[in-house]
């Protein structure tokens, strides 16, 4: 036996799954290929990336060098089938992700499985009520792709945004809540008292009361060329996903605020050079004082302030970005090969546009006092409405999506916490079963 | 692997001496031991059975981490935790934490599953289990940090004294994990570390399922 030890972490000696997870095959350009990373990324689930652009590796695992680029992206499940051009849903419904609701009608039903939607659907089976969650791609929201939080509270050591989505999961679903993953709220009607949320697969939720935690998506950055390259080294969010892949790489992230800081802090293990991007003057405005100072100690970080994105080049990928400085009059150009956009959420209430839902003009819920005053609210009983509660009597907000919210992981779980109690007074109010 | 498929070890004559299937004698010996040493024995015919007794021990939803085992791959112990849906595997949510900002949550979690199963090196006539391992993980679950600890045990494994354990260790399983590790991971393993368990001191924690069919190494 030999004398020398090979220093390996003893994590990444032993603990990795001993069966088969997913392989994808694609290539680095493919939105699709993208979406299917982010998508099994967020969910835990352990995959194999093959380049398709690499016939020794695509040999591996296929057994010929060569795959129809038609076939792409092409996925092999656990079980040993292939989905061929594959898709988000297809490749959820293979690994069994996509389950039916369990029920004819449920007490509440919440819309958005991350921090706000998980905590109040721990409370509320916790205290019997019938509750499923929808939602579209994974638990967590957007603090599930933050590689690190640690300002929550209970965590002196900090905790990752997929740690947090795992244990509350699980937290959920001990107590009987259900789960409904990968599909999209469509839209949602009013059923007598309640309300019917339809997703995207035609599945039909019946909730005695609704509550809306589906956050925000990250808002769209209007520069040339950004729509073109998404999934091609355009990413929005964190890209938990593209880290790895990123080795060596120069990449760009754009944001000022929390996300942006960590993000750049978990590419900086692995590129070679990250740069942030901060239109306002300084990152004090919207980062937290413990990320600034971790952000700005990394060597091969550089942050610049008063800057901005004028425009991106690209051949089928990303090749730089150029950006217009309050320094310099000249634009610059600084060679990219990934540019991550974390500039701020807009609301997601896309399923809720049809039914009447006040919002304001940025797109937020509007509850509570602020309905009263809202014009065209139209509130119809004769109570005011509970905090937390829309112009729709028993349809609540909580979290990033309602107006007036404060824009923490920690007031999300709050207020999906405090919306069961709501919740509580709503069913007793109409009564029934 | 299965008793169908023995592992070509390099030298024939260990092969033959550790290969061999101990007797029902010997085998009703070592239960008897374990017993007296605080270990529950359990006994299966084939290796399906015992997949179908680690089943049967283990609660739905718990915290389940398999260790590294030929044993528990080749009769289907780890698909049915890493896939059935039945229970929470340690092993897949450790894999997506990241290594380095995560390192803390990483070493918590491997410490104490509620359940660890896995297999040893050698069980003795007098009761006693040898595993060694070369990161060390998996040896703190099975002493003390795990709740629950079963082993399924190919009774090729039985051994006569803990001498010859350690030699079955290092004669024998060294050079085939060695050569599986190179493989599976590109470096070479080593007899860094040889957990002994003599006896338990907490009742019931530890099951041992003796099979009698060689399985693993």
């Amino acid at each position: 036996m030999s004398d020398r030890i090979t220093p390996m972490s003893m994590f990444d000696y032993d603990a990795r799954p001993v069966t088969p997870g997913v392989v994808l095959v694609g290539t680095r350009a493919s939105r699709g290929a993208y979406a299917i990373r982010d998508f099994l990324s967020r969910n835990g689930y352990p995959f194999e990336w093959v380049d398709a652009e690499r016939p020794d590796a695509v040999a591996a695992v296929l057994g010929a060098a060569d795959v129809e680029p038609s076939a792409l992206p092409l996925c092999i499940l656990p079980d040993g089938s292939r989905l061929a051009s594959a898709t988000v849903e297809q490749v959820a419904a293979g690994l069994g992700m996509v389950a039916a609701p369990s029920r004819s009608v449920y007490d509440l039903a919440i819309v958005g499985a991350g921090p706000a939607g998980l905590a109040a659907a721990v409370n509320a089976a916790s205290e019997g009520l019938r509750t499923v969650v929808v939602e579209a791609v994974a638990p967590g929201g957007q603090a599930g792709t933050t590689s690190m939080i640690e300002n929550l509270l209970g965590f002196p050591d900090g905790i990752s945004g997929s740690e947090l989505a795992t244990r509350a999961t699980v937290q959920a679903r001990r107590f009987g809540a259900e789960l409904l993953l990968a599909r999209p709220l469509v839209d949602v009607s009013a059923d007598g008292p309640g309300y019917v949320a339809e997703l995207s697969d035609g599945t039909l939720v019946l909730g005695r009361a609704v509550l809306f935690a589906s956050g925000v998506e990250w808002r769209r950055l209007d520069v040339p060329g950004v729509d073109d390259l998404l999934g091609a080294g355009v990413y929005y969010g964190a890209g938990p996903s593209e880290a790895l892949a990123c080795t060596g790489s120069r990449v760009v992230v754009v944001g000022g605020g929390n996300s942006a800081g960590q993000a750049v802090v978990r590419f900086s293990r692995y590129a070679q050079q990250v740069t942030l991007l901060v239109r306002g003057r300084d990152l004090g405005a919207s980062m937290s004082q413990y990320l600034i100072d971790h952000v700005t100690a990394i060597p091969n970080v550089e942050v610049r302030v008063r800057t901005q994105m004028v425009s991106l080049e690209a051949d089928d990928r990303l090749r730089a970005v150029i950006v217009g400085s309050g320094d310099s009059p000249e634009p610059v150009r600084l060679p990219a090969d990934a540019l991550f956009i974390c500039i701020g959420g807009a609301p997601r209430t896309d399923g809720a546009a049809g039914i009447g839902l006040v919002t304001n003009p940025a797109g937020y819920l509007v509850t509570g006092s602020d309905v009263a005053r809202w014009p065209g609210s139209d509130w119809p009983l004769p109570r005011e409405p509970l905090p937390l509660e829309t112009n729709l009597p028993g349809v609540f907000a909580a979290g990033d999506v309602r107006y007036g919210s404060v824009k923490r992981c920690a007031a999300a779980i709050g207020e999906g916490s405090m919306a069961v109690a709501l919740v509580h007074r709503r069913l007793a109010e109409v009564g029934g079963d | 692997m299965t008793d169908q498929q023995v592992v070509a070890h390099p030298d024939a004559a260990v092969s033959a001496e550790f290969t061999e299937l101990a007797s029902d004698e010997r085998i009703a010996k070592a239960a008897a031991a374990l017993e007296r040493n605080g270990i529950r024995p359990l006994l299966a015919a084939t290796g399906a059975d015992a997949r179908g007794l680690v089943g049967s021990l283990l609660v739905d939803g718990a915290e389940v981490y398999n260790n590294t085992s030929q044993t528990l791959q080749a009769i289907g112990v780890a698909d049915d935790i890493e896939r059935s849906g039945r229970y929470r595997p340690l092993r897949l949510r450790l894999y997506r934490m990241d290594r380095e900002m995560q390192r803390r949550e990483l070493r918590i979690l491997a410490a104490s599953p509620d359940y660890v199963v896995g297999s040893v090196h050698a069980l003795t006539e007098g009761g006693s289990l040898l595993i060694a391992s070369a990161s060390g993980s998996q040896l703190g679950p099975l002493v003390s940090g795990a709740g629950q600890v079963i082993l399924v045990i190919g009774a090729q494994k039985i051994v006569g004294d803990v001498a010859t354990g350690m030699r079955r260790i290092y004669e024998y399983c060294y050079p085939l994990e060695d050569a599986r590790a190179r493989r599976a991971y590109g470096v070479p393993s080593g007899v860094n570390n040889v957990l002994i368990i003599n006896k338990v001191m907490a009742p019931g924690r530890v099951t041992a399922i003796i099979v009698k069919e060689r399985l693993g190494f």
